[in-house]
């Protein structure tokens, strides 16, 4: 039974995971004992779940005194939405990697194959020029800019790679390709031309989950478990999907609804992720190769499980980015990028060897 | 036992007495304004450059500053004691290196910025670092200045922020006198055509930006059009083309150099090259140059000495 072999693995991996966000909330660039991180925690908790069933708080803040009105802050309100959030989009990475490496058939696919970060990142920058002192949406006026640059994107592509209601993989891939090195270019020039802002836009194309909040937590973690769903639901047709697409057919699967079901999954997750993080890469390439290659192809198991590893991987690659050399701080996307590329090349050699 | 006292004693007695007093002040206008009632004009409401109002109930006593401009005008304004944290770049007055470094003003170290508990905290109007804290309940001004009056407009608003309106305006009488005795220098002079690049790209700067009104003050002619905008990336044909009489390098601490221009195509036969009226500016000058602050005329001297060697 599938089950079975899925129960071990997936508590292992949320175990892990847990070990993990426990471990990133306990380690800042300000020290704070486990005692202190845990009371934060707990008055934070209460005071969300007191505001949510609209009583009163049970202290002014004001009131409390200033080191742990400060405790409270950094834990409840900088350091905890941060691990949150990293987790989300390295699970949101992770599932949108998983699902197009299995729909596309092709162990390079990444959640950003179809222009998402491109699409993302163009608007972005457009907004960070323009919008930003307008100040349309305030605070979440980038984030919505690169969602909708982000699934907007991938329409086009879709739309300019159908053929009727069939969706052929390798003209979407093409188009994909080429929509995002255009897109590429339009950022590059909007970099070049608002020189003033360049510094805030190149952060935010690096990718960061510095600005984290429950706000960015809460608007993405309704859309990646959306996406989940989707995925999961689709897991075993996508196993069936690789004896190729006529063979898929014929035992009854319905392919062509299952490409768009996947495509527009994982797309609704790499949006969710790159909103509020920025481009972030390598995690929704490799976290499903490791996966795959420590407990194989099958798609059931394939993407809870990636899940759970791209969550985990982002909030240790997270830790590492705000800490190695604190007050600065690297962007994430280079801490993946420097874990991941290495790891890749591995995976290569060894199949290759194989 | 000694009997007599020292002059380093009074000194550093009255320094205590002094601080005892502002504490006290800022204490008794604290205790003022709970009991609401009006006093000097606290709360102070400033707008800042995204167009948010940012609102004061006393003068801050805890500045963390993430803008190198911002830290030299909050010095300038003689704040810089209140001053309890900077970024990486704000290295000007010498006194704030010894202030906590809490990173790039994109992605400051939010952690050990609330850790030190600011009252205020100046932060660039592109970093979202002020999105992320108005949240917090920390008071944020956030806006960087980009030309010459917008220097004046930061020292007038963070003299009324920080309580200190009257340094502010004594402030801003100096520069203006300084900036006009300088443009005096060097009015009625030939005024020579003059290029100034920022990096081999080569980016330069436009007649209407900081350095370019600087350069305009110090009585040169910028070879840039005003329609290009601040920051244009030019076209070298452009430069060839253009002629001009004088080349200001800011990028020579980057390691552009004479040489460096000689080499490029066609450049060998620019005015200024022939002459050699080609100005590597060092560490310090580029930094006057590139921070929109109080160090401005600075700035215009490094500019009028370049343009006008003889008139110094």
């Amino acid at each position: 039974m599938a089950g079975r072999r899925l129960v071990g693995p997936l508590t292992l991996s949320l175990m892990a995971l847990l070990a993990l966000v426990v471990l990133a909330a306990g380690v800042g660039s300000v020290q704070l004992g486990p005692a202190e991180v845990l009371a934060a925690t707990g008055r934070g908790l209460e005071a969300s779940l007191r505001d949510l069933v609209g009583l009163a708080p049970a202290a002014e803040v004001s009131a409390l005194d200033p080191g742990r009105r400060v405790a409270d802050t950094i834990v409840w309100q900088i350091r905890l939405p941060r691990v949150a959030l990293a987790a989300l989009v390295g699970a949101a990475l992770a599932l949108a990697g998983a699902g197009f490496q299995g729909v596309f058939r092709n162990p390079l696919a990444d959640p950003y194959l179809l222009g998402a970060a491109s699409g993302a990142g163009f608007a972005a920058s457009l907004v960070m020029v323009a919008g930003g002192t307008l100040g349309l949406m305030g605070n979440f006026s980038v984030p919505l800019a690169a969602f909708v640059g982000a699934s907007a994107t991938v329409l086009v592509v879709v739309s300019l790679a159908r053929r009727g209601w069939t969706l052929p993989v390798v003209p979407m891939v093409l188009a994909g390709v080429v929509v995002g090195s255009c897109l590429a270019a339009g950022t590059s020039f909007v970099l070049l031309a608002a020189r003033e802002q360049a510094a805030g836009i190149l952060t935010w194309l690096l990718g960061s989950l510095a600005f984290a909040s429950w706000e960015r937590v809460g608007s993405v973690l309704p859309l990646v478990l959306v996406a989940a769903v989707a995925l999961l639901s689709a897991a075993r047709a996508l196993d069936v999907l690789q004896l190729g697409e006529s063979a898929a057919a014929q035992l009854g699967v319905p392919v062509e609804a299952l490409k768009l079901t996947v495509v527009a999954a994982g797309t609704l997750a790499t949006a969710a992720a790159v909103s509020v993080a920025g481009v972030i890469g390598f995690v929704g390439l490799v976290v499903p190769h490791a996966v795959r290659l420590a407990l194989g192809p099958d798609h059931r198991r394939l993407v809870p499980i990636a899940a759970l590893w791209g969550a985990g991987f982002m909030v240790l690659a997270d830790l590492v980015a705000r800490t190695v050399i604190a007050p600065a701080e690297l962007p994430v996307g280079v801490v993946t990028a420097l874990v991941g590329a290495p790891f890749f090349l591995m995976l290569l050699r060894r199949g290759s060897a194989a | 036992m000694r009997t007599t006292q020292t002059p380093s004693d009074r000194r550093l007695r009255r320094r205590r007495s002094g601080l005892r007093a502002v504490l006290g002040l800022a204490s008794a206008s604290l205790l003022v304004s709970v009991c609401g009632v009006a006093f000097a004009a606290w709360p102070v409401t400033v707008t800042d450059d995204l167009g948010r109002e940012v609102r004061l109930e006393a003068a801050p006593q805890r500045i963390v500053s993430l803008v190198p401009s911002h830290t030299e005008t909050v010095c300038a304004l003689g704040a810089c004691e209140r001053l309890v944290g900077r970024d990486t770049f704000s290295d000007h007055p010498a006194a704030v290196l010894a202030l906590p470094d809490l990173g790039s003003a994109f992605t400051p170290d939010l952690e050990a910025l609330v850790a030190l508990r600011p009252d205020l905290v100046l932060v660039d109007a592109y970093s979202g670092a002020a999105d992320a804290l108005a949240p917090l309940g920390i008071a944020v001004y956030a806006g960087t200045p980009q030309r010459l009056d917008q220097v004046f407009e930061l020292i007038e608003r963070l003299g009324r922020l920080l309580d200190a309106s009257t340094e502010a305006e004594g402030l801003q009488g100096r520069l203006r006198g300084e900036l006009d005795a300088v443009a005096a220098l060097v009015a009625g002079r030939e005024r020579p055509s003059v290029f100034f690049e920022i990096d081999p790209s080569p980016y330069s700067v436009g007649p209407d930006g900081f350095i370019g009104t600087l350069i305009t003050l110090a009585g040169g002619r910028n070879v840039i059009p005003a329609h290009l905008g601040d920051f244009p990336l030019v076209d070298p044909e452009f430069v060839v083309a253009a002629d001009p009489e004088v080349i200001v390098l800011a990028d020579a601490v980057y390691g552009v150099d004479l040489a460096a221009l000689q080499a490029r195509p066609g450049w060998a036969g620019i005015a200024a090259l022939r002459s050699g009226r080609v100005v590597e500016l060092d560490q310090a000058q580029s930094d006057v140059l590139s921070r929109a602050g109080p160090r401005l005329v600075e700035a215009l001297l490094v500019l009028a000495r370049a343009f006008h060697p003889e008139a110094f």
